[in-house]
Parts: C-alpha cells; structure tokens; sequence
C-alpha cells in the first residue's frame, strides 16, 4: 500500500510522505530481549580469557557469563564459534554524533560589528543532548569498530558547551542516555572576529574573569536568598548559572588543549578554580608535561590523529621535520603516559570517524602501548572517568549488554566486527556481506544524478574501494555522508540516514549498474519504496 | 627579503638536535683571554671570566682555573654583556593584539608564552639573552608585557625573567585610533589622538572608583568584625580583572610601556601620568624624541627606539638617523630595540649605525643594547654588565661587536652556552651527511629489490 500512495505523490514530497508514515508506525523495536551467545572466546576484561564459554544477555543487561552457562529456552541463540567476544569500546570524547544544525552566518555583522556570543565561542547553553544525532548510519559507524558508548560534546569555542554520555543502542536519544549533562566544555580557539575576546590572550583573560564572575554571582544569589529583607538581588544571568552549577555540582570541566602549552594554562586555570577536570589532549603532547599532570592528578582523553601543533619546533622547522615526527614522535604520546601512570582514555576528537579512531589507536599500540593498556583506555577507564565502572567497561553479569562479538583479537588489523550488542540491542554488521558476494564487475567512483519516481533528484558522491562503498549525498534537505555500503558483480547496496525536518530517516538503496546508468529502488524502513534510475555526471 | 629566505633555507636544514640547548658546565666555567667589553668598567684586553654556577665570579686578568672549572679559550675574541632587546613581540602563541576591546588591560602575555617559538633560539645565535616581550599597538591600554630570559629549550616558565617588573603596554597615534585598518568592520572609539588620551584618563577614573568602592569593602569589613558579627559580614564588590589592571598602573606596581611617535602626544601623556602618579618608564619607537629631549630627561622616561627606520607612516617621517644619538647624547636613556624576529639577530649592527650616523661613542653604542635597556626594564642589577655577582649573560663575537663583519659566535646564560655557532654548524653538517646516507641507503636497497625481481 505505501508504495501505491508513493506512486501517486506529487514531484518533490515523497519524502514528507515517508516521515508521516513513519510517524503512525512503531519505531524499529527489537522483538527479541533474550540472546544467548554460545561458545565463543570471552575477553571479559574483568578476569582471565575464557576459552569457550557463553554470554546470556536479556532485557539490555548481560545475566550470565562464562563456561558451562545453561542456555534459557526463551534465548535466541548466536554461534559464537569462530568469534571472539569482548567489552564494547567507549569514545571517551568526541563530537561527530552530533549534528550541527545548519545557519548562514550574516556577512552584514562584519560591518555591524553587532556580533552575538555564539561568534565569540561563548556558547555555554549548547547541549550535546539537543543535537546528537544517533541515526541508524551514524552508530553503525561505530558499531563497525567495536565502539557502543561515547561521550558527546559541542567542542566548538571557549565556553563550549555542555556534554552527555550515551550508550549507543538506539536510535531514540531518551533510551540511549547514560548521564545527561555531565561536563562541560573549554577551549582556546577565539572566534575570528573583532570581538572580544579575539586572542589566545585574551581568551585566557576571559576565562578568568568569567570564572570569577560565575563564582560572584553563585555568592550574591545565596546571599540574597539568605537574606531578602534589605540586600540587593543579583540579575539572572544564565551562562554565570551554568559555570557556577557546574562547579558547584562537582561536575568535570573538559579542557580542549591543541598543544602543551595550553594543558600547562589548563592546569593552572583549574588549580585556581579548584575544579574537577579532564585535558583532552589535543595536540598529542600531555606526554611532554607528565611531572605537571601526575602534580595535579590529571585525567586525560588521549586523541590519536597525531598531528603536530603550529607551536611544535617540528611544525616550524618545515613539512618534512612535521611529517617525521608525527610518524615517528607523536604516536608515543599515549604509551608515555602509559609508561608514566597518567590515567587516560582515548577521545575521537581531531580523528573524528571511527576507523580513523581505531587505526590511531593502532598506531599508537604500535609505537609502543601495549595492547591491554590501549583496551583499557577503551573500555574499564573512561567507564571509571565518568562513575560508570558499575554499569560499563567490562562483560560480567549486571553490566550493561554492550559487547562485542568479532573474529580476530581487539585492536588488530584482521579484527572483523560481525556483531555488535549495545544496550541489549544486536546488531549483525553488514561488512561480510562484501566478502561474501561476487568481486565488484563496476567501479561507480564519481558524482551521479539520481532520480527517485516521483520527481525527486539527488545527487550522489560515490567513493568506492574495492567491493566497499561509501559517499556522500546531496537532497533538498540537505547533505548527507554514508559509509558501510557495497558493490558485488553489478549490484550496488547502501544505506544512509537522513533528517528532514528534524526527523531522522534510515533509506536503503539498492541498484543495477549497467555502464553509466543504474537502476533500482530506494527502501524506507518498512513502509515503503521508489523506483529510481541514475545516470553518472561526466 | 633574501636574508628572510636564507634564514628559512637554513630552518629547513636544521635538524631539531641540532638545536639542542644548553651545555652542561662542570664546576664552573673560565672564558680566557678576551677582550671583554665590560660596559661598567673599560675594557680589558686579554681578559678573563669566571663564572660559578649562574653567576660572574670574577672577572680580570690572569684568572687561574680551578681543578674542576671548564675552560674556554677567546683568544682574539671579544665579550659583551648579553644584548638586551627591550621592545619584542616574538614567543607570544596567538595574536600579539586582543583586537575585541579598546582597553585590555588584563590581557597578559605571560598566560601565552611560547617557549618553543624558534625565534628565542634565533636571537641567541644574535647574543641576545633578555628580552621584553609585549602586546602590538592596537589599544591605548593593550595589558601585561613580561622580561624573559632566554633558557630556550624549557618550559614557559623557565623563560621568566624572575625580579624583573611587569609592564603594561600602552599605544598612542595611529595604531590605536585604528586609521590603517581598511577592512570592514564596525569602526571603534576612538578616532583621534584626543580621544585616545581620553580614552586612557577615563580608565584611570573607571579604576579609582574601583579602588575606592574596594577601601570602602575592607573598612565595612573591619567594622563588622569588629563589631563581633552582629550584622552579616558586607558582600565584596565583584572582581574586574580589567580594573585591577590599571589599578595597578595607579599604584605604579606595573611599569608603563608607552607606543609614541609624535612629540607632542608624547609631552601630552607626560602630563597625565604625571597627573595621576603613574610610572611611565619608557617611550616605545619615539622617533620624534630628539625635538623633546630635554623634556623627556627632566621627566626621566627612557625611549626604545630604531637605529634607521622611519617614514613607513605619516606619522613616523619626523625623524633622522641621528635621533637616538641626538637624545643620547642630550642625557636621555636610550635603548636600540629589534621589534622584529628578524632584526633581532642583528641589533649590534643597528647600534653600530648610532657610531655611525650620529657619532656616539662605542661604549654608548653598546650601552643601548645593554645597561640602558637593563635600566629600563628594572633588570640591572642582575644584568647589563660584565660585573661580579650579575648574572653571566654573555654574548661572545669574532670581531668587535660593532664591526660590519663581526659574527657571534657563542651566547652564554646564567653561565650555560646556549648557542655555541662552531657545534651548531658541526651538527648541522652531521645531520645533512646523516640524511644523505640515509637517502643512499634506501635507494640501494630499492635497486637492490628491484634486481632480485628481475
């Protein structure tokens, strides 16, 4: 019946019509909350390997764990010969979950000089809670390399914003919540406008005063409050009540420090503000301030893009002293500071997709980290760092269901996810497929134009490599990137995840290349399809 | 323009261990048989130093070392004092100008430093050793500038200058009334020299109110405790970091910095500092000095000036290749200043000019490298001359530092060789051959592959 209702639609619109329909319809629940994963090899990362043993998960929650596990007759069964399970991995910050919202910036504030606090990077109201998006493409990123929780935050700015955590099982962010709100973002980018504050100086300046000024306030409210009769009442001031809410509530201040100069401003700032905090490390350089980070008990979030800071002598020394050292230098970053004792997880920022994450990792692993240090900083650590060491970071019955169920070992370059379990929730990965189906009989790398019945055009990117495909597509409603599809023989199959209007929206493609022109069909959910034809752009 | 371009052939060539700072000294270090240029006290040709620890020990004639001291031969070498460059902008992470306000006086340099800018390890290899560092011109009142040392290859905080005074950098004329600034934008307040000195006065008034209101706090503040908490204790007034700022311009805690070309802005500003009891140190540029020279003697403000640079504005054409020497000479306290990272590895060429141009002596000329900024900086006790008990900041040249074709060849702090040219050039060969044979290695054993294909 949709599909009629499809065909009758207007040029344009079918996609509004796909959004109402799914609004009638339940969301994508799972109708199973009972697995059983039998026989597979568990790293539990709470005790030693067991070499074959079975994992019972139900209602979200792993129940059971180990050799010799009765199997529940409600369970449905996964074979896990062959796999190997392990904790799911935690993306202790990152900011790629999180879907900017789209907005012209006003060419005539230049001449006005009427600039808001968002173009100064004063944006301490943005809530990584408002605007993650947790679409079915965007966790399968993660999903794909083992990740199944991740710290969110806006990292744009001074006052940055405000981060939660989520357990990355859902679609619905209300059910993929964790801690909602549980740090706040600072960092040392001015905006680059005339505006204050307009340097790295006088970003320092302003924190200062806006720290004192929040701490001020907080003292003037409870004084009033104390005392109404005869004292005078302080002004609402909302970015003030958030700094001092934070501070006073004992929440972390995430510093975003691109180099090490800036961890040493970080941890001065946090020295007179007496707050708890972590430093996001940028720049890859905590390991250059090692006896400064043990003094003050600091947490990193280690990225692993391993870039040189511009302030690096490498950086200024020319691109072959930078290239060489981020090959050679910058990878050990994090094995230092495993060396040193400095607690760390790993944070996404900077690498922002997953497999990028992850292949830093292993680079890091192969500078010198061992790996189940480098499995910590993914897993028992950042569950530590947030107070969720009960709930996460290790498979043992009670903890939260999020696992991984792979061939190969964690972290190697053959580690093949083929299940992801977050929150209870499967998820069977489709990689398998590729290497399943035919060799690719087409290369359809480049720009195409497709047009769904109906009248719609979209225009697609296509990056493909080898039999995997990935791209990114232009609608009405905006662009939208997809990775995880595939091409065997002349078919073509991927998925991707779309907001119209606010509402997420999961469409799969599937078509028949022949030479410059494909045709096949678009697929929303369950409730629905279109035809489509396409012809490459030369 | 092309020294620019050789400078970066070279940055290319350097290998980073080549640039490897600070040897380590044993039990003391003797510099033998100079001709060392002492500033305070004549010069003593084939002259020794002793140095212990970070300080000058002795210095004289035929000092013999001790079993354990390290010697170093200068034999037909000449030593000066460390040169001092009281006007820079370089080892500063980000922009050298808070653009956004008008005033920022709370704007520090000391929270930016960069201890790793390659322009610290460059003007060593000029025997610079001290440096002052500091906001640009764009606000009448820009914030806090800072006296470094230039311990290169430390941390930000190893670079500080301890004892010296902070400074607040301030900048009238052009720069502040924004007038080169074509661009869009909003224009700011204000657009004259009268605006810009109201600008400034009205801070100052904007900080006594402050201070009051915070006497009054500390005086309510007694009484209520005196008075055994009857009353809940008074709420202190809220903190501004900007006002505190110039509240300690007022209370001359903080030593006045002042970008001025023109004479007339310059006998202006005199009169408000004077006003409002403020410590005006030192004129930054003051090319048109000369005209006022007995006004600035009698006020006692110093000018950091150019040996020959002018006319690249309108209001920078009243000058002359004499003016520092003619200022000099007229009592005032002049310092010859780099203002640029570049020019900074060659200041002893620019107070050359003085001698040159305007015929001061060679001992003033290199006064204006090195007690005269000293003074200025409020940093002569520790350095400026070649004296026992200061620091031994030393800078050691091929020929006479003023001579056009002398070269420096070793630069020493607090009694570490920072710069040592001959090791320099040494590891930079090294590095070079090193790399070659890299290259050749890994070209062989491609070919190498190549033939075990085939």
């Amino acid at each position: 019946m949709p599909r009629k209702i499809l065909k009758q639609t207007v040029p344009g619109v079918c996609l509004f019509l796909l959004i109402s329909l799914q609004a009638q319809l339940s969301p994508q629940e799972s109708l199973h909350r009972v697995w059983a994963v039998k026989d597979c090899r568990i790293l539990s990362l709470s005790g030693p390997a067991v070499e074959k043993g079975s994992i019972i998960i139900r209602n979200g929650l792993i129940e059971a764990v180990g050799p010799n596990i009765p199997i529940p007759p409600d369970a449905e069964v996964i074979d896990g010969a062959k796999l190997t399970a392990w904790p799911g991995f935690t993306d202790a910050l990152g900011q790629s979950l999180l879907k900017w919202p789209e907005e012209k910036f006003d060419a005539a504030k230049i001449y006005s000089g009427d600039f808001t606090d968002k173009d100064k990077g004063i944006t301490p109201e943005l809530k990584a809670f408002d605007l993650v998006n947790l679409g079915k493409a965007a966790i399968e990123k993660y999903h794909t390399h083992g990740i199944t929780a991740a710290e969110v935050l806006p990292d744009k700015g001074v006052l940055t914003g405000q981060a939660s955590f989520f357990s990355l099982g859902a679609p619905d962010k209300n059910k993929a919540l964790l801690l909602k709100e549980n740090a706040f973002g600072i960092g040392f980018s001015p905006a680059g406008f005339l505006v204050y504050p307009n340097s790295l100086m006088g970003v320092v300046a302003y924190l200062r005063q806006a720290f004192s000024d929040a701490s001020y306030h907080a003292l003037a409210k409870s004084r009033w409050q104390k005392e109404m009769r005869g004292s005078e009442r302080p002004d609402y001031n909302g970015q003030q009540e958030i700094l001092a809410g934070y501070a006073a509530s004992k929440k972390s201040f995430i510093f975003l420090c691109r180099n090490q100069h800036d961890i040493r401003r970080a941890l001065s700032l946090a020295d007179d503000w007496k707050i708890d905090f972590f430093i996001a490390d940028l720049g890859s350089e905590a390991s250059l301030v090692i006896p400064e980070l043990k003094k003050s008990k600091a947490k990193v979030l280690c990225t692993v893009a391993f870039k040189a800071p511009g302030t690096s002598l490498y950086s200024q020394l020319g691109k072959e002293q930078r290239e060489k050292a981020e090959k050679d230098i910058y990878p050990k970053n994090p094995a230092r500071l495993a060396e040193a004792g400095i607690p760390f997880a790993f944070s996404s920022l900077g690498t922002d997709d997953p497999k990028s994450f992850i292949e830093g990792i292993q680079k890091a692993v192969e500078a010198g980290l061992p790996r189940e240090k480098a499995l910590d900083a993914l897993t028992g650590a950042p569950a530590l760092f947030f107070g969720l060491d009960k709930a996460l970071g290790t498979i043992e019955p009670g903890k939260i269901a999020n696992l991984v169920l792979a061939t190969g070992d964690p972290l190697t370059k053959d580690a093949k996810t083929r299940y992801v379990f977050a929150d209870g929730q499967k998820f069977e990965l489709k990689e398998a497929k590729a290497k399943e189906g035919e060799k690719p009989a087409v290369n359809v790398s480049g720009k195409w134009e497709l047009s769904v019945e109906g009248g719609l055009k979209l225009t697609v990117e296509f990056m493909q490599e080898e039999g995997a495909l990935s791209g990114k597509m232009t609608t009405p409603f905006g662009a939208f990137d997809f990775t995880g599809g595939t091409v065997s023989g002349k078919e073509v199959y991927f998925e991707m995840n779309i907001t119209v209007g606010g509402q997420q929206l999961d469409l799969y493609f599937s078509a028949t290349v022949e030479g410059d022109t494909m045709r096949g069909s678009v697929v929303q959910g369950t409730q629905g399809s279109a035809e489509f034809t396409g012809k490459r752009i030369p | 323009m092309k020294s620019r371009m050789t400078i970066l052939l070279a940055a290319l060539l350097i290998a980073p261990a080549a640039l490897s700072p600070a040897r380590p000294t044993a039990k003391g270090l003797l510099l033998k048989n100079g001709n060392v240029l002492t500033i305070s006290g004549g010069t003593i040709a084939g002259g020794d130093i002793l140095i212990e620890g970070k300080t000058i020990a002795r210095v004289g004639k035929n000092i013999a070392p001790g079993p354990a001291t390290d010697v170093i031969d200068l034999k037909g070498k000449w030593v000066m004092p460390g040169i001092i460059d009281s006007h820079s902008h370089i080892a500063i992470e980000g922009n050298v100008n808070e653009m956004g306000d008008l005033i920022t006086a709370e704007v520090d340099v000391k929270d930016v430093l960069n201890p790793e800018d390659i322009n610290i390890f460059y003007a060593l290899t000029g025997g610079v050793t001290s440096i002052h560092t500091m906001h640009g011109s764009a606000n009448p009142i820009g914030g806090r500038g800072i006296v470094l040392k230039l311990r290169w290859g430390g941390s930000a905080k190893d670079l500080i200058f301890e004892g010296a005074p902070t400074t607040s950098k301030w900048a009238l004329g052009e720069n502040p009334k924004q007038s080169n600034m074509t661009g869009p934008g909003r224009a700011r307040y204000p657009k004259t020299r009268m605006g810009v000195e109201a600008a400034i006065r009205k801070e100052f008034e904007d900080a006594k109110q402050y201070m009051r209101e915070w006497d009054d706090y500390n005086r309510k503040l007694k009484d209520s405790r005196a008075g055994k908490g009857k009353k809940p204790l008074p709420l202190p007034p809220k903190k501004d970091y900007r006002l505190e700022a110039v509240a300690d311009i007022l209370r001359s805690k903080d030593w006045v910095r002042c970008h001025a070309y023109q004479s007339e802005e310059m006998l202006s500003i005199m009169r408000l500092c004077k006003e409002y009891g403020v410590k005006l140190v030192c004129f930054e540029h003051g090319l048109e000095g000369y005209r006022i020279a007995d006004e600035l003697v009698q006020y006692g403000v110093a000018v950091s000036t150019f040996a020959d640079s002018w006319a690249y504005k309108w209001e920078a054409f009243g000058t002359l290749p004499h003016s520092a020497a003619l200022m000099a000479k007229r009592g005032v306290l002049v310092a010859i200043n780099s203002d640029d990272a570049e020019r900074m590895r060659r200041l002893f060429n620019d107070a050359a000019k003085t001698v040159r141009f305007g015929g001061l002596t060679e001992l003033e000329a290199l006064k204006t490298l090195t007690i005269n900024p000293a003074i200025i900086l409020g940093i002569e006790k520790y350095t400026g001359t070649i004296e026992t008990g200061k620091d031994a900041d030393l800078a050691v040249f091929s020929r006479h530092p003023l001579d056009p074709y002398t070269v420096c060849e070793m630069t020493l702090v607090d009694g570490k060789v920072y710069f040592d040219r001959a090791k320099y050039l040494d590891d930079r060969i090294k590095a070079e051959t090193e790399k070659k044979k890299k290259e050749e290695d890994a070209k062989k054993a491609k070919d190498k592959k190549i033939g075990a294909e085939e």
